[in-house]
């Protein structure tokens, strides 16, 4: 009966213990990256490598969610704007959340699942294999070698990517405006420029970089910290994909209560 | 001169080490020798920090590095390699740049440079020509090989093989003592060799030294060892199952 009651209060308390856990190595890392910037000592070759890498295998499926996102936030917004005939505000509509909210959040998200599990998954092999015990065997530190090419690599692509992805929603809702409720292109397009809409675009831009540090810090993290074989590479792969998810929640609400927008 | 002093070792509950005192000599061939999980491999990674002991020291041509930092330790690594029991090449690399990248991170030589020293050093394995080819593509022995090119990158004045020839058919295994006799006949290196590969032991060592039940049970000449009548010993070199050795 004992342990019947104390089983849940034993399952919050580990929770508790592997969140601080979490957060204290993800943080040390960060740091560790950081020195390692400062100045900038890190592999060039490894960089554009991972640059190449992080582009090619995002831009696809960025594109292919960023059209997504144009066109469900004009078949969201189609009801009111045909009730109330107020197509002149359909432009503002898709630009603030997609800028701002909707955008950066979603390929966030499509981005952690890609590029974020790919890294742990990278990482967490090379640990099982000795791979990153070789690396310090030849008197090569992981963290510049390894890490900081996959952190710089993940944080510019992220805001490329996420400027990319603004361009495409913004396609997609004119697509979709024009084919589901007869708004023509260009009413769209003059609605979203005449809006002034730069500081969404510029969060949502702040907000993406954000999340390519917290993505690549998080990746890296559990991937270096991979025990127990192939069983242990599946387990850091999935802790890692739940947390990019929730720090991008997380991040997502401390900057936009930091900074708001269109108030 | 490598001093392993009272090494004590445990994981969890698990003793492994309990109390390993080990010395080797410049230019000396030493084998580990014991059963699996016996502590050989804990033992020597010990030397290069890829482990810390919970108490003992370890003393390298008379410095105590036994609590260095992991960046005061790269200092040592350069001078004592480590081939890994799986060579652990990098997979995302050919094999040339496998054997460069020692080359262009420790003495930021141009890609070229870099290159042209990393086919040197495959040329002394004889593996120049596979330098294009991935880690992948090759075999246990062939992989073997690289790795020893790749650690000698930094001409280091010792260097640990860790089961160099476990899983290598007899003729590749044959080829990688070879070359660990060349490389202390002809560049001088002090070896140190985990294994429990009786053929290679007995071939190549200059001492051996048998880790059972944490400590070592016997340190001398493969002569002293052929004529040990420790019944442990005894059991292992003549590779019986049945004696006193517990599993």
């Amino acid at each position: 009966m004992r342990r019947l009651l104390m089983a849940p209060l034993s399952s919050v308390g580990r929770s508790a213990l592997g969140l601080a856990e979490t957060i204290g190595g993800a943080t040390l890392l960060f740091g560790r990256i950081l020195r390692a910037l400062i100045p900038p000592r890190f592999d060039r070759d490894e960089t554009w490598r991972q640059l190449y890498g992080v582009g090619v295998k995002s831009y696809a499926i960025v594109v292919v969610t960023a059209l997504f996102v144009g066109a469900i936030m004009v078949i969201q917004t189609a009801f009111y704007v045909r009730r109330t005939g107020a197509t002149s505000l359909l432009g503002y509509g898709v630009g603030f959340t997609v800028f701002a909210e909707i955008g950066p959040i979603l390929i966030g998200l499509m981005f952690s699942g890609r590029v974020g599990a790919n890294t742990t998954a990278e990482l967490g092999t090379m640990v099982v294999t000795e791979q990153v015990d070789a690396l310090r065997a030849l008197a090569i530190d992981p963290i510049r070698y390894l890490v900081v090419p996959r952190f710089v690599a993940m944080m510019i692509m992220m805001g490329l990517l996420m400027v990319l992805g603004d361009g495409f929603a913004i396609i997609g809702a004119t697509l979709t405006a024009d084919t589901l409720i007869g708004v023509d292109p260009s009413v769209l397009i003059s609605s979203l420029l005449e809006s002034h809409l730069l500081d969404e675009y510029l969060l949502g831009l702040g907000k993406a970089l954000c999340f390519g540090v917290s993505i690549s810090v998080l990746s890296c993290w559990f991937g270096l910290g991979v025990r127990g074989g192939a069983t242990g590479v599946g387990r850091a792969v999935n802790n890692s994909v739940v947390a990019n998810a929730a720090a991008i929640f997380f991040i997502d609400f401390v900057v936009g209560w930091l900074f708001p927008v269109g108030l | 001169m490598i001093e392993f002093i009272d090494i004590h070792k445990s994981f969890g509950p698990k003793r492994v080490l309990k109390g390993v005192s080990l010395t080797v000599d410049q230019g000396q061939v030493l084998y580990v020798i014991g059963s699996s999980g016996a502590g050989k491999s804990v033992l020597v990674k010990h030397l290069v920090g890829l482990l810390r002991p919970d108490s003992g020291r370890i003393i390298l041509d008379g410095r105590d590095v036994t609590w260095l930092s992991e960046a005061e330790f790269y200092a040592v690594r350069k001078k004592c390699a480590m081939v890994f029991q799986n060579s652990t090449l990098f997979d995302s690399m050919s094999i040339l740049d496998n054997v460069a990248l020692p080359y262009r991170k420790h003495f930021r030589l141009s890609r070229d440079e870099a290159s042209r020293r990393a086919l040197d050093k495959l040329a002394l394995v004889q593996m120049e020509d596979a330098a294009r080819r991935f880690p992948g593509d090759l075999g246990d022995g062939l992989r073997k090989r690289v790795a020893i090119a790749r650690a000698l990158t930094l001409e280091p004045e010792f260097v640990i093989f860790d089961e160099p020839t476990t899983g290598l058919d007899p003729v590749a295994a044959a080829n990688v003592d070879a070359l660990i006799r060349s490389l202390r006949n002809d560049t001088g290196v002090t070896a140190i060799v985990v294994s429990h590969d009786l053929r290679s032991i007995f071939s190549v060592a200059d001492r051996i030294a048998m880790i059972y039940d944490g400590n070592i049970r016997l340190d001398g000449t493969p002569q002293e060892f052929r004529a040990s009548d420790d019944p442990v010993v005894s059991q292992f070199i003549n590779g019986r199952a049945d004696g006193p050795m517990k599993i």
